[in-house]
């Protein structure tokens, strides 16, 4: 049933796009197509705007699409790409598994895929995978973590989607780091989807639960941002929260004294790289890089809060 | 004409049936994380041990340079330093992983920690100059990010790869003789890898090789 309404959506994305692909490919280099998650999350806006800005820049067209972490969705949206004849696909991707097919796809249109953030589980369909070094700043995180409970205490972990490997390899990080102090015991571990509402929801219930908690390690930004709201509306600004992405929302936070650190993931630049790359494979047929890159991470304090912008580090004056 | 509706009428019947396959969705509690963390950690643990001799070792003694030589090529600064004796994967912004040797003075020990780690005085000024990380658990990926003949390319995801830099840490960690007792103030002699990210940080060595002197 869904394939033939894929079918059905890019036949009609077909007749209603054609004259206009011809029109810019006539003008400029071509049309990029950048494919992300929801732009609620910071972090994807992020990436969408770094890598639209940069393919502008370079004389690509643009088409920014949003797949909300469906993988039907997304799977729709690479054949709107192949169908309106992109010459690149730059993805934050919807799945590891999920992601294959559609890559392949585009692959077989002749149209190469670009993926940022979040591995696939095959190589040598995608030309590039440039994600940050999640389990090097997972560590980082939770040095800090450690450092700032005074290496005891109870602790709630809460624990992105998991199906996105980005869940699993942040939490085999903090545990690398935080499982060397026995003093430290992990009272919760849940899934808050990576979601802001649910890190507040999870964090209401756990504390109701474990009203002695001293800290809560997060796997990401947007769950720091809900587990702290609830912290605050129950009165327990005493507990400290770590973060992982460097959202300006985390920043705010770390400056006014609330949320104690975070991992800066080099977002907007990474969506820049990506798109650099795609256009130096287009130029030449190669990028000059292996296929899976990885970017390090920056641990972000009240110390360096401060010159944290939309994902990028300003460098100290 | 009956038949022909009847007929007609089983087609559409049929044809979903045969258009859709049904996949169900995989179980979760077949794959849960303990269990596929541990065939990675298995797997990882293996390749470690098939390529350590033939592959790894070599690369150490090929990088090797003396912990004075390499001190001052940092003073031409990090990347002048990188060019000359470091290694890293490709990419942009990967930092610089060298392997060194040396013989230094045990300033400091905490020898009962599963990150068991000492402290070591490379020029006798009596403050500590490198840190050796003796594990079990071991910081950082140097081990792995030091080889040229492992590519991020070839692993099926971070956490596989991860599992190897563990697998990488933990393998040059059970090859060393642990120290025992006050070992402060004797001399220690090590070849080991580090990462270095800036050129005023600490290198925290991962040693694959130590050996105790007397105390001086």
């Amino acid at each position: 049933m869904s394939i033939t309404r894929r079918l059905f959506v890019s036949g009609l994305a077909i007749t209603a796009v054609l004259p206009t692909v011809r029109a810019a490919q006539a003008q400029g280099k071509g049309l990029i197509a950048i494919i992300t998650p929801s732009h609620d999350n910071p972090f994807f806006k992020a990436e969408a705007v770094g890598a639209e800005a940069r393919a502008l820049e370079l004389g690509y067209e643009t088409l920014v699409l949003v797949h909300d972490d469906d993988p039907n969705k997304q799977s729709e949206m690479f054949d709107t790409a192949i169908a309106r004849g992109a010459v690149a696909i730059i993805c934050d991707n919807a799945g590891a598994d999920a992601s294959v097919a559609p890559v392949q796809r585009a692959k077989d249109a002749g149209i190469p895929s670009f993926l940022i953030d979040r591995e696939i589980k095959t190589s040598g369909i995608a030309i590039s995978q440039i994600v940050s070094n999640n389990y090097q700043g997972a560590q980082l995180g939770a040095e800090e973590f450690v450092a700032l409970m005074g290496e005891k205490g109870p602790y709630v972990e809460l624990l992105g989607r998991e199906a996105d490997t980005n869940a699993g390899i942040r939490s085999a990080g903090y545990h690398d780091i935080i499982d060397q102090y026995p003093d430290l015991q992990m009272v919760a571990q849940q899934s808050a989807n990576w979601s802001q509402t649910e890190g507040y929801e999870k964090m209401e219930t756990i504390l109701q639960a474990n009203p002695g908690i001293k800290g809560v390690i997060c796997g990401n930004d947007t769950m720091a941002m809900g587990a702290w709201a609830a912290l605050e509306a129950a009165g327990r600004t005493d507990v400290i929260v770590v973060g992982f992405d460097g959202s300006n929302d985390v920043r705010d936070s770390i400056l006014a004294g609330g949320i104690k650190a975070t991992v800066l993931q080099p977002a907007y630049r990474q969506a820049q790289l990506a798109v650099e790359q795609a256009d130096e494979y287009l130029r030449t047929g190669s990028t000059g890089q292996p296929e899976k890159q990885l970017m390090d991470c920056v641990l972000i304090t009240p110390d360096n809060a401060g010159r944290l912008e939309t994902f990028a580090l300003a460098d100290a004056s | 004409m009956r038949q022909a509706i009847l007929s007609g009428a089983l087609v559409c019947l049929l044809l979903p049936a045969a258009a859709c396959k049904i996949v169900p969705n995989p179980d979760p509690n077949d794959q849960s994380e303990a269990l596929a963390s541990r065939t990675d950690e298995a797997r990882m643990a293996a390749y470690v041990d098939a390529n350590w001799e033939s592959q790894v070792l070599p690369v150490i003694a090929e990088h090797e340079v003396a912990y004075d030589t390499w001190r001052q090529a940092l003073a031409q600064g990090l990347d002048a330093a990188g060019e000359a004796h470091g290694l890293r994967p490709d990419g942009e912004a990967n930092p610089w992983n060298f392997v060194v040797s040396g013989t230094g003075t045990v300033t400091e020990a905490k020898l009962d920690s599963r990150a068991a780690k000492m402290q070591v005085d490379m020029d006798s000024d009596g403050a500590a100059d490198v840190v050796l990380q003796l594990g079990p658990i071991i910081r950082g990926t140097a081990m792995r990010d030091a080889m040229p003949f492992v590519v991020f390319t070839d692993f099926r995801d971070q956490i596989e790869f991860a599992k190897l830099a563990r697998a990488m840490n933990e393998r040059a960690s059970a090859g060393l003789t642990r120290p025992e007792g006050d070992v402060i103030g004797q001399t220690v002699s090590f070849t080991g890898v580090f990462t270095l990210r800036a050129a005023g940080d600490t290198p925290e060595i991962v040693p694959v090789e130590i050996e105790m002197g007397a105390t001086p």
